[in-house]
């Protein structure tokens, strides 16, 4: 077969050299067709708006639900974040990014921030972990259990093991929480139904994605990095120094407490 | 041709992830799975460079040999057509690890990578048989008369 495709002697494919050549035209057009499509493809995706950020009014239509406060819920900007403790990108940002921002933010009182439970329904354990750390904040320590759940996700998640509790319980155990108490408050599952209405937050406001930020009066999706996560920050500051420079915006869920974590 | 046109499509898809990455592109056109969730993965980075990164230099080389092997200088080169199979088995195998990551680690999928995988796979395939095809035809050079002399 390949033996018929030699018949001239001016190179061993000489045959299917001419019929290439033959086939050259169409196969240039497809060339050019595929270029000037992905192109324009690529020009459409850098030109058209970011991260699908929405403004959403948080005066007008207030969180029903109260998360997980971290600093001062009086503090003039209020950041709420949808998260899942399973989910990759959160971890990312909550292990690399969400350190730096509460050394700028939270600990300097510039803004108060609150974690919404937003398990999702292909992360096997996400739920346990909502609920273990829900039962931590019983005992006041909601945000060391979520550092820790975070930080060690692919020891607990449902990669790692179908029954994470015994993991959630060295952690109870390693932040010094009552661990009966605690896990008295695990097995009974006590505040499932806070986790719910953390999740159905997310779900009022029509999150598809985790984590998802509302920063300011806009909803940002996605694990954004420093630089990003403050120039959305710097943006609101500006845009509150226009409007009104003394004004703050309170944008605490009017369910909310000063510096109250508890259900 | 038909490698060259695969990697050029390729190219494009690694283009578009790489511009997420970097964060050009604020946004990707996920219909179905999770994009974003395989895109800010651990695994999204590989060597200190974002995996699609390294998706667009082998794109590059793949479509640059492909293209090479459609002039009359390389058309019937056995050392390009073996080159291609190295290269396009590697990042076959590579593209298969990292869906399988995607399916039994980080528990998304991200159809603009699986979309890559199947190029790639597709890029191995379409190598595979022109590099028998070259075999099949240095098996037969000693019946055929002398080719001249590859033009310049």
């Amino acid at each position: 077969m390949a033996a018929k495709r030699v018949e001239t002697g001016r190179g061993r494919r000489s045959r299917v050299v001419s019929e290439q050549r033959r086939s050259s035209r169409p196969f240039a057009i497809a060339l050019g067709v595929i270029a000037i499509v992905g192109v324009l493809a690529l020009a459409w995706s850098v030109a058209r708006p970011k991260r699908g950020v929405t403004d959403v009014d948080l005066k007008a239509d207030p969180a029903q639900a109260r998360g997980y406060l971290l600093g001062d819920s009086t503090a003039p900007l209020q950041i709420m974040e949808f998260a899942d403790f399973e989910c990759p990108a959160c971890a990312q940002f909550a292990t690399l990014t969400e350190p730096d921002v509460r050394k700028a933010l939270i600990q300097t009182g510039k803004a108060g921030w609150r974690y919404y439970d937003f398990p999702l329904p292909m992360h096997q354990n996400t739920w346990d972990a909502s609920n273990a750390a829900a039962c931590a904040d019983e005992q006041g320590k909601f945000w060391e259990m979520h550092d820790m759940l975070f930080a060690n996700q692919d020891r607990w998640n449902g990669e790692a093991t179908s029954s994470p509790k015994d993991v959630f319980k060295g952690y109870a155990q390693s932040l010094g929480l009552d661990v009966p108490k605690w896990e008295a408050c695990y097995d009974a599952d006590k505040y499932r139904s806070r986790v719910a209405a953390n999740r159905a937050e997310a779900e009022r406001r029509h999150i598809e994605s985790t984590p998802t930020f509302i920063i300011g009066g806009k909803m940002i999706p996605g694990a954004l990095n420093y630089d990003q996560f403050m120039k959305y920050v710097s943006d609101w500051q500006q845009s509150q120094g226009a409007a009104a420079p003394n004004a703050t915006t309170n944008t605490v869920p009017n369910a909310a407490k000063p510096g109250g974590t508890k259900p | 041709m038909l490698a060259a046109l695969l990697a050029l499509v390729g190219l494009f898809v690694a283009v578009y992830l790489t511009l997420y990455k970097i964060g050009v592109i604020g946004q990707l056109v996920c219909a179905a799975g999770s994009c974003e969730t395989v895109q800010t993965s651990r695994w999204a980075v590989f060597l200190g460079a974002p995996v699609a990164a390294w998706g667009v230099g082998y794109y590059v080389v793949v479509l640059a040999m492909a293209m090479a092997g459609t002039t009359e200088r390389w058309e019937d080169s056995s050392a390009l057509s073996t080159a291609m199979l190295v290269i396009t088995a590697w990042g076959a195998l590579f593209s298969l690890w990292l869906t399988s990551l995607e399916l039994f680690v980080i528990h998304a999928i991200c159809q603009w990578c699986v979309g890559s995988a199947t190029i790639a796979v597709a890029l191995f395939v379409v190598s595979l048989l022109d590099w028998r095809e070259t075999r099949l035809l240095d098996r037969d050079e000693p019946a055929s008369p002398a080719p001249a002399a590859p033009a310049a």
